[in-house]
């Protein structure tokens, strides 16, 4: 487990996995040959056929555990030319009871169909923990929009893998929102395996108290004329730990192809520990690879300026937070699933 | 008479070791309008900071009455609360807050009342007509890409929003144009009442000749050395302050 050395993860221990048994499927109208189920172990025809195919995700030992210990997920099959306009919705809520989400998901987008779905995993005890493994195929030109929102309690343990196959000219888009858990590592990896497959990654994080996180988000380019955009906006503060890596890999055939890796991190406090490393890798000279990273120490004299208008110091930061999460929280076309968000945020500033 | 608003006694400011406010005493009463002059690093800014209760200016020494209450360890959003504002010789840009956003928040922490978004706004567009300010920038991010002239317009702005009793402008004059200069004291003359005080801190007589002041105080090296009439920021305006620098030189 060389990976987990910066957020000092040598050692995890899996808890024992229970069911998890409440509801957590949602959705609206679904148009005629849509097929969407939920998972278990022995109803899944595209799970069984999918189980050879592990990813390395987060780390192979906790992808290998989501193989094994599936509890929970879905499978999503969406036929040619479909759009599901209302957003598909998995809400896991962990607490005593069901204390283990182990969620396998599976999502084929056939061409050009359109869709969206959205994850969000809360937890209300001690102890709880989230494994899971998403792979998403999107077909020749289909538009797939993946929102994942990890805003559970502080005691609790985060791990999601998810990966992207992209056919030519299909876009994904990965936003993450990753707001909870003492310790949380996610992994969105794209392929982009054609004429200009499209990945894009829209993240924010916030980090507080001893909170630990590490991010990590690849774009694989294989095709020729493929797009990928990262764009990950962050605040840490009191003593949290951050890693994110970036990698733009451009292989052999990627010509012309452009990646763009853009992460921006607000310090609040000079305790925090926030390592960024982008990594980009070419096998082809004619690609476009850009990455820019930079950190803000929010300075005395803008929080002095907020405060001298009666903000105190909560409000004044809360006001800086939200002012750099904007640019991604807009992307989230929903006004409630956004509230949610800026209120999680709110009350871990308040706790802090 | 008119009642006392602050009372600045024997105050003694440093930054870094240094001591930069050797002794200020200043009394200012409600309705009333003091300017401070003073050659550059004279120590005014530090005075108008000090007042507003930057952390990084410690007192060493003296007070700082508002109101007959010490406020030396209330913090800025406090002081903000008991009615002070500061409008800064350099405003802080903020990315992704939008001038309306800061405003009606920044209203109702100040005031302690929360005002609908519709009122805010209808309010905001008066006060902004009145500084000849162009609607767009209410949606704009406070400060960011505006000129000189219109973060200090923006701040004239929230002065006549939040409606201190006491309002401290910072070289507000500098890098205005001669119609913004008249258009943000006209601003500045109507927020006065017979209540509420201001403290200017200003280089040049042509906002001056605005606002009537009823005294104006040099400072020199971290000390007020002069106290009087307007004939003081004429006499400066012509001569300079060398023959006040040679009078004081030791
Ligand atoms: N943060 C700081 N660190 C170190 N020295 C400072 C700091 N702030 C101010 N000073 C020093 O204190 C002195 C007074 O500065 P101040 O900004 O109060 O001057 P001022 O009278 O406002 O000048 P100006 O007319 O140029 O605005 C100067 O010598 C300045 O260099
Ligand atoms: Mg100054």
């Amino acid at each position: 487990m060389t990976k987990w050395k910066r957020i000092k993860l040598n050692e995890f221990k899996f808890p024992k996995v229970t069911d998890y048994n409440k509801e957590y499927l949602s959705y609206g109208q679904l148009p005629q040959g849509v097929e969407l189920n939920k998972i278990n172990k022995t109803n899944n025809n595209l799970i069984i056929e999918n189980l050879n195919n592990n990813i390395t995700g987060v780390g192979d030992e906790f992808t290998s555990h989501v193989m094994a210990n599936y509890n929970t997920g879905i499978s999503l099959y969406i036929p040619k030319s479909t759009n599901i306009e209302d957003p598909i919705k998995l809400e896991f809520n962990m607490d005593d009871e069901n204390p283990t989400t182990i969620d396998q998901n599976i999502i084929i987008a056939s061409a050009n169909s359109e869709s969206t779905i959205i994850f969000d995993y809360t937890s209300k005890d001690e102890n709880n923990f989230h494994n899971g493994v998403t792979k998403v195929y999107a077909k020749k030109n289909s538009v797939v929009n993946i929102i994942k929102i990890q805003r559970m309690d502080d005691k609790s343990y985060n791990f999601d893998s998810n990966i992207a196959y992209i056919e030519g000219r299909a876009v994904v888009n990965w936003i993450s929102v990753e707001i909870g858990s003492d310790i949380s590592g996610s992994n969105f990896t794209s392929i982009l395996e054609d004429e200009a497959s499209e990945g894009n990654l829209a993240s924010i994080y916030l980090g507080n108290g001893t909170r630990k996180m590490d991010l990590e988000y690849t774009m694989i380019h294989k095709g020729r004329r493929s797009i990928s955009n990262i764009e990950t906006r962050g605040v840490l503060m009191d003593q949290a730990t951050k890693v994110f890596r970036g990698n733009l890999d451009f292989k052999k055939g990627a010509k012309l192809s452009k990646g763009v890796e853009e992460e921006f991190v607000v310090l609040l406090d000079p305790t925090v520990k926030s390592h960024s490393i982008p990594a980009l890798l070419c096998e082809e000279d004619d690609v476009q690879g850009e990455h820019a990273a930079s950190a803000g120490q929010i300075n005395d004299n803008q929080l002095f300026y907020l405060m001298s208008r009666g903000l105190d110091i909560r409000e004044a930061k809360q006001l800086i937070i939200q002012a750099s999460f904007r640019p991604i929280l807009d992307k989230i076309p929903m006004d409630d699933l956004r509230d949610l968000i800026l209120e999680e945020i709110d009350r871990r500033l308040l706790n802090g | 008479m008119s009642k006392n608003l602050l009372d600045i006694k024997d105050l003694k400011v440093n930054i870094d070791d240094i001591d930069i406010l050797k002794g200020i005493n200043l009394k200012i009463n409600e309705g009333e309008t003091h300017i401070i002059m003073g050659p550059n690093g004279s120590g005014k800014s530090t005075l108008a900071y000090t007042l507003m209760g930057h952390p990084n200016y410690s007192i060493e020494d003296g007070e700082i009455e508002f109101e007959g209450e010490n406020i030396n360890d209330l913090k800025a959003d406090e002081r903000a609360k008991k009615g002070i504002f500061l409008s800064f010789q350099y405003p802080e840009e903020i990315p992704g807050v939008t001038v309306e956003d800061f405003l009606r928040t920044a209203k109702s922490s100040v005031s302690g009342k929360k005002m609908g978004i519709i009122t805010f706004k209808k309010v905001l567009k008066e006060k902004m007509k009145e500084l000849d300010m162009d609607d767009e920038y209410a949606s704009r991010y406070l400060n960011l890409g505006f000129s000189g002239g219109e973060k200090k317009k923006n701040e004239i702005l929230l002065m006549s929003v939040l409606e201190p009793k006491l309002a401290i402008l910072d070289e507000t004059d500098s890098g205005l144009d001669v119609d913004a200069i008249r258009i943000v004291a006209e601003g500045v003359n109507k927020f006065k009442d017979e209540n509420r005080s201001i403290l200017v801190i200003t280089h040049y007589d042509k906002l001056l000749s605005y606002l009537k002041p009823d005294y104006i105080h040099i400072l020199l090296d971290g000390k007020i050395v002069k106290t009087g009439g307007i004939e003081l920021a004429k006499e400066i305006d012509q001569k300079g302050y060398e023959n006040i620098k040679m009078e004081f030189s030791n």
